[in-house]
């Protein structure tokens, strides 16, 4: 069975590039335009085996989606990637706190990306 | 683009002084703190205050009615740079190997190349977006202002606007702020950087 990973950004052409990466490896991709419809997504009890998100996003950013991901028990252990053009050390700090697994700076290389999830992904 | 943008800060900044000074100048006249009488040098010295004040106002009203036009251009690009993208991913979609198929190792190294240099569309949009952010607060603070420069909306405003930078998401955003505002700015501003290229600290674990 195919592996399964919810893909969070307002940009379509973000979203699309993600979603082109993560399905040549194999997943099965499921995409959201910004926090709030990521979490009406997974609200049915969906799990997901991946988050990639962005951080500035209208309606919900991808802080408070994470920390509303780590409220539900089907996304306590999840890793969750924050993919975003933000760099500071600050924001990262926010991540970290809010329980992100890692952070990538955009523009994102679809190599590393996959190198990224092979090693925060459960064995 | 932002040479022209701080100059017009700075002028706009001017403007709000002037107003300011104008006001007070106005009152201290009117109340007769003073001067008895007004001198005919001190009469001209207001002419040509108000005359300022007119021009500066007129201003005002020309930039509330161009600053939405000039976001409505900014958006254009965003949409037809949105659109392109959109396209292009469509094409590669279809030059994308199935999963089942391994491609070569040039395919691949080709397929990221591509992914990595368009991202260059939501880069770009985020950036023009922080400066329709900016946009957006001149043109509030600019109608609170033809209110009259001791209007509390106006201060908001301008403390609003002093915070600028704080919509900034990119390290270049910020550094090309800076080095904007001051000609001897020794840090680089990365705007040279190849979209194909990822900076060895643009992944971290945590």
């Amino acid at each position: 069975m195919s592996k399964t990973a919810l893909v969070v950004d307002d940009s379509p052409t973000m979203r699309q590039m993600v979603a082109l990466t993560l399905t040549n490896a194999g997943f099965t991709v499921v995409e959201a335009e910004h926090g709030k419809d990521a979490v009406n997504k997974v609200a049915g009890g969906s799990k997901m085996d991946i988050v990639v998100t962005d951080l500035n996003m209208p309606e919900m950013d991808g802080i408070t989606l994470i920390k509303e991901l780590r409220k539900m028990a089907a996304f306590k252990f999840t890793p969750i990637l924050m993919l975003t053009t933000e760099s500071a050390e600050d924001k990262k700090k926010a991540g970290k706190e809010a329980g992100a697994t890692g952070w990538i700076v955009k523009p994102f290389n679809p190599e590393l990306m996959l190198k990224v999830i092979a090693k925060v992904l459960p064995a | 683009m932002t040479t022209p943008w701080v100059e017009y800060c700075l002028w706009a900044l001017v403007g709000a002084v002037t107003g300011t000074a104008l006001t007070a100048w106005t009152l201290r006249v009117a109340q007769g703190q003073g001067r008895s009488e007004t001198t005919g040098t001190e009469a001209s010295e207001l002419s040509r205050l108000k005359e300022h004040q007119q021009a500066w106002e007129a201003f005002a009203v020309c930039a509330t009615h161009l600053i939405p036009v000039l976001k409505k251009q900014m958006e254009g690009v965003t949409q037809q740079t949105e659109r392109a993208a959109m396209d292009l991913m469509v094409h590669m979609k279809g030059l994308a190997l199935p999963a089942t198929t391994s491609p070569s190792a040039e395919t691949s190294t080709n397929l990221t190349k591509v992914v990595m240099a368009m991202q260059f569309q939501d880069i770009t949009q985020q950036k023009l977006e922080h400066v329709a952010q900016a946009l957006d607060q001149w043109h509030t603070h600019l109608h609170a202002l033809l209110k009259g420069p001791q209007d509390e909306s106006a201060r908001r405003e301008i403390a609003l606007l002093q915070q600028l930078e704080e919509s900034y998401t990119m390290e270049e955003e910020r550094r090309l702020h800076a080095a904007a505002l001051a000609p001897d700015y020794q840090e680089p501003v990365p705007i040279e950087t190849e979209p194909t290229e990822v900076k060895s600290d643009s992944v971290t674990l945590f």
